[in-house]
């Protein structure tokens, strides 16, 4: 069974991200980068699918010469190899994303690609389907549980309140949802190990692509933080009844809940 | 979201930035290692701890183990702890490779430790025992008794402890009674009582394995008749199976703190049926098991510098968050109220935490520096190495954990009231950090062992060293400015040190061991002090260079802190030693003189 990982590097989701001064981006300095929470339940389950069937487990990875940790901890995790596609100065949107993937893809041999189904930085949610879309493969999002047979893939899939069952035939892409498996810690052993794995760099060039075709079709034209929330408000007055008044005024005429 | 038990930023400036960590792989044998890799392993201690320890602190403290039918019942997530780290290759992530091990940097291992001990201090300590008796094994025992044992502990399926304190044997281990009766059989037969055995038994795992002191039959009184055995709970029966080894578990004790490991009181063959079998040389048990002590007892002070780290942490976040009162001089009582860490006083009290826990974590990773110089220096260097980290010992034992009470009492009182309740951890943390001064070896013995024995083994070389490492460092530090006045106090008190030893050294001759060792724990918190200044001069000196390079915005705050903290500390806490000075040279021998009859009312 081959199997491919997609993994993106994104800032811990316990850093504390300011706005850079472009208004577009985030400032870098500072925050502390690992793989998205998404990304490790595919790499677990990509492991867990060798374990029983035999293969290898191979993690890409789009972004810069940074991100090549994030594939690191994939391999101490136990994977085999890692691809780090890195797209320069380029500024990628989802289909670019996909398009260098997707390029990156096609000449391997592959049964199943597993992805997160979004990254927690930008909350895109696009890149697993486009890829799939341009593989021409099925894709299957927000699964917490595969099984594999006779060259189809089952997934119980979460939707609104409850699950759905599907299946696809083989290859496809499946894309991860919280729950479908607890990811190991990597291991002392497993670091040690994944300093010697192989893990090659590819430029856009490399994958017979030129920037032109990857411009982005949509573009962040600004990032705002969420609004502070305001102190709350303490309803002043001589007894309870006053009080309930007051209260049952602002609830109806300020807020307008009731 | 895991509240912050540690800095990370600060263990890496430690490791990278004081004491050059990456350095130690240009010898060969952490050649295998580089700086990508130790940031790996970094990260992977921190995730274990915040998601496997951390959410289990306060639980493991509130249910608490308990015996039943004979056997220590402990929460059920150590079986899960103890697998993960015997999986992941931390119980043996300091040994050689030659033992299995991961052969990790001693100072890299000791930031790992500070890391896991901070997020849950109980849950590191069984998988901390069973590495520190696999040592053992590696050390000295047959390879029979080495592929019988060793696998499974280093998998995390058979717990090790230490077996030494006997109910009438603690602090003078020479009087202990367990009795090992030889036979023909290449076993000894045991007989004995053992009592505080941390995680002496538990059913988070398959079986414990006591590297336990004994005395052979007719072996001399004293120290010189104590031997070393591995005695298990259940042995195999040479069928594939596991039969009981007639190790009984009498009780298991409530504790004040530290509630999530077991401390158990043990009987050894009741039924004349306890096989133990002999680890190294008769006669020579205490030797072989200070190997694995003096590596407990930094370990001791590497855990109460992690338990004040939780705390400090715990209490920061709280001051930065609480409102209360408004600053000095604003009487407006419209004006909304600051939090509390706007108050000087408050301020004090957290820097007095920061510089225990910074201090501490300094020294310590200055004696794993030493270890680590022990596996790459030449060999006639390491007598050297050998000294200091004998010398340096019990005040990496003792400073921590004294000055730990302290902080995480300071902690509370940064809490007020809030912090004497349970709802907040640092409660816990105090309570959890008072054992240890008494475990391992009591302060009041580090004293004697440092005065009375390390001081003054070998005509006072390993002190002589000391100076001379301490000295080289406040010539580096004369010249960056900005840190030159604190060399200088540093300089006075090495100068004062050499006094105030040298005075205590006469007693011996002219007043006799009694009156020299009487005030040993108030030498040994003196030495303490000035040993935690050093290392203060060794942070200054690093975190003013790094703010004279230019260093990135992100880390001007933790430099411009780091600077604060070191003056805090010379300023504060280092003149503390004058009071002990005074007391320490003033000739006047009242604790001997107080007869014990005087305490009649």
């Amino acid at each position: 069974m081959e199997i491919l990982v997609l993994l993106k590097q994104v800032p811990a989701t316990e850093s504390l991200i300011a706005i850079a001064n472009d208004r577009v981006s985030i400032k870098p300095d500072g925050l502390k980068y690992v793989m998205n929470p998404y990304d490790e339940l595919a790499v677990e389950e990509a492991l867990r699918i060798r374990e029983s069937q035999g293969g290898t487990v191979t993690i890409l990875s789009v972004g810069p010469a940074k991100a090549a940790e994030a594939i690191r901890t994939g391999l101490a995790m136990g994977a085999d190899k890692g691809i780090l596609i890195d797209p320069g100065n380029l500024t990628c949107d989802g289909l670019a994303t996909a398009k260098l993937l997707a390029a990156a893809i096609k000449p391997m041999t592959y049964d199943i690609i597993i992805a997160g189904h979004r990254a927690v930085d930008d909350d895109n949610f696009q890149v697993a389907t486009a890829l799939a879309e341009l593989l021409g493969i099925p894709n299957i999002s927000m699964v917490v549980k595969q099984t594999l047979a006779d060259g189809k893939i089952r997934c119980l899939c979460t939707v609104e309140g409850g699950t759905k069952e599907v299946e696809a035939t083989l290859p496809a892409l499946i894309a991860t949802q919280r729950g479908l498996n607890d990811p190991r810690y990597a291991s002392l052993p497993g670091i040690m190990k994944a300093k010697k794995k192989p893990l090659e760099t590819r430029s856009i060039a490399d994958l017979g692509l030129d920037a032109a075709g990857l411009q982005p079709l949509v573009t962040i034209k600004a990032l705002k933080m969420p609004v502070e929330r305001k102190g709350g408000r303490v309803i002043e007055g001589d007894s309870v009844a006053v009080k309930v008044a007051a209260l049952v005024k602002a609830l109806h005429e300020e807020a307008k809940v009731i | 979201m895991a509240g912050k038990f540690v800095s990370m930023r600060n263990l890496k400036f430690l490791m990278y930035e004081v004491f050059d960590l990456v350095a130690l792989t240009k010898a060969p044998y952490y050649s295998q290692h580089n700086q990508k890799g130790f940031d790996m392993v970094l990260d992977a201690s921190m995730k274990l701890a915040q998601k496997m320890l951390y959410p289990l602190f306060e639980e493991m403290d509130r249910k608490a183990p308990y015996l039943e039918d004979g056997q220590v019942k402990v929460h059920p997530q150590v079986r899960a702890i103890m697998k993960e780290f015997g999986q992941g290759g931390w119980i043996g992530a300091s040994f050689p490779e030659a033992w299995d091990g991961q052969q990790l940097p001693g100072l890299l291992h000791c930031a790992c430790q500070l890391i896991k001990s901070s997020a849950n201090y109980s849950a590191g300590v069984y998988p901390g025992l069973t590495s520190g008796a696999a040592r053992l094994i590696n050390l000295f025992a047959s390879d029979e008794l080495k592929a019988t044992y060793l696998p499974n502990m280093m998998d995390g399926k058979w717990q090790g402890t230490m077996a030494l304190t006997e109910p009438q044997a603690g602090s003078s281990l020479g009087d202990l009674a367990t009795t090992a009766f030889p036979t023909d059989q290449g076993y000894y037969l045991l007989k004995g009582q053992k009592v505080f055995i941390s995680a002496g038994d538990h059913d988070g795992v398959d079986n414990v394995v006591h590297m336990l002191i004994g005395r052979i039959d007719g072996a001399p009184q004293g120290v010189r008749g104590i031997s070393l055995f591995l005695v298990p709970k259940k042995r195999p029966d040479g069928k594939g199976k596991l039969i009981s080894n007639d190790v009984t578990v009498s009780q298991v004790f409530h504790k004040m703190g530290y509630r999530g490991a077991p401390i158990t009181e043990l009987s050894f063959g009741d039924k004349d049926d306890c096989r133990g079998f002999l680890v190294g040389e008769a006669g020579r048990g205490l030797m072989h098991m200070f190997q694995m002590m003096n590596e407990a007892r930094i370990g001791v002070g590497l855990g109460a510098a992690a338990i004040a780290s939780a705390a400090y942490y715990a209490a920061l976040d709280y001051c930065q968050t609480r409102p209360q009162g408004r600053k000095m001089g604003a009487k407006d009582m419209n004006t909304p109220q600051v939090p509390i860490i706007e108050h000087a006083d408050v301020r004090r009290m957290l820097l007095f935490q920061r510089a225990v826990v910074e201090g501490s974590e300094g020294l310590l990773m200055q004696c794993s520096r030493y270890e680590d110089m022990l596996n790459i220096a030449p060999k006639e260097e390491h007598a050297r190495y050998e000294l200091l980290l004998d010398l340096l010992t019990p005040m990496a034992k003792s400073y921590p954990s004294e000055m730990g009470i302290l902080a995480t009492s300071q902690a509370i009182q940064c809490l007020g009231g809030y912090g004497y309740c349970e709802d907040f951890p640092v409660e816990q943390h105090f309570r959890d950090s008072r054992i240890h001064p008494i475990h391992e070896g009591t302060t009041g013995i580090q004293g004697m062992d440092l005065l009375g024995r390390k001081v003054m083994m070998k005509d006072g070389q390993a002190f002589i060293l000391f100076l001379e490492e301490a000295r080289k460092d406040v010539a580096a530090a004369r010249a960056v400015a900005g840190v030159a006045p604190l060399a200088e106090q540093l300089e006075a008190a090495l100068k004062t040190l050499e006094e105030v030893t040298a005075q205590l050294a006469g007693l011996i001759g002219k007043k006799g061991v009694e009156i020299f060792l009487a005030d040993a724990t108030l030498y040994l918190e003196m030495f303490g002090t000035i040993a935690i200044a050093w290392q203060w001069l060794l942070q200054a000196t690093a975190a003013r260079k790094a703010l004279d390079n230019g260093p990135k915005p992100a880390d001007m705050n933790f430099y411009q802190g780091k600077m604060i903290t070191a003056r805090y500390f010379f300023a504060y806490e280092l003149p503390k030693i004058k009071g002990l000075v005074q007391r320490l040279t003033d000739g006047d021998p009242l604790t001997v003189e107080m007869e014990s009859s005087y305490f009649s009312d």
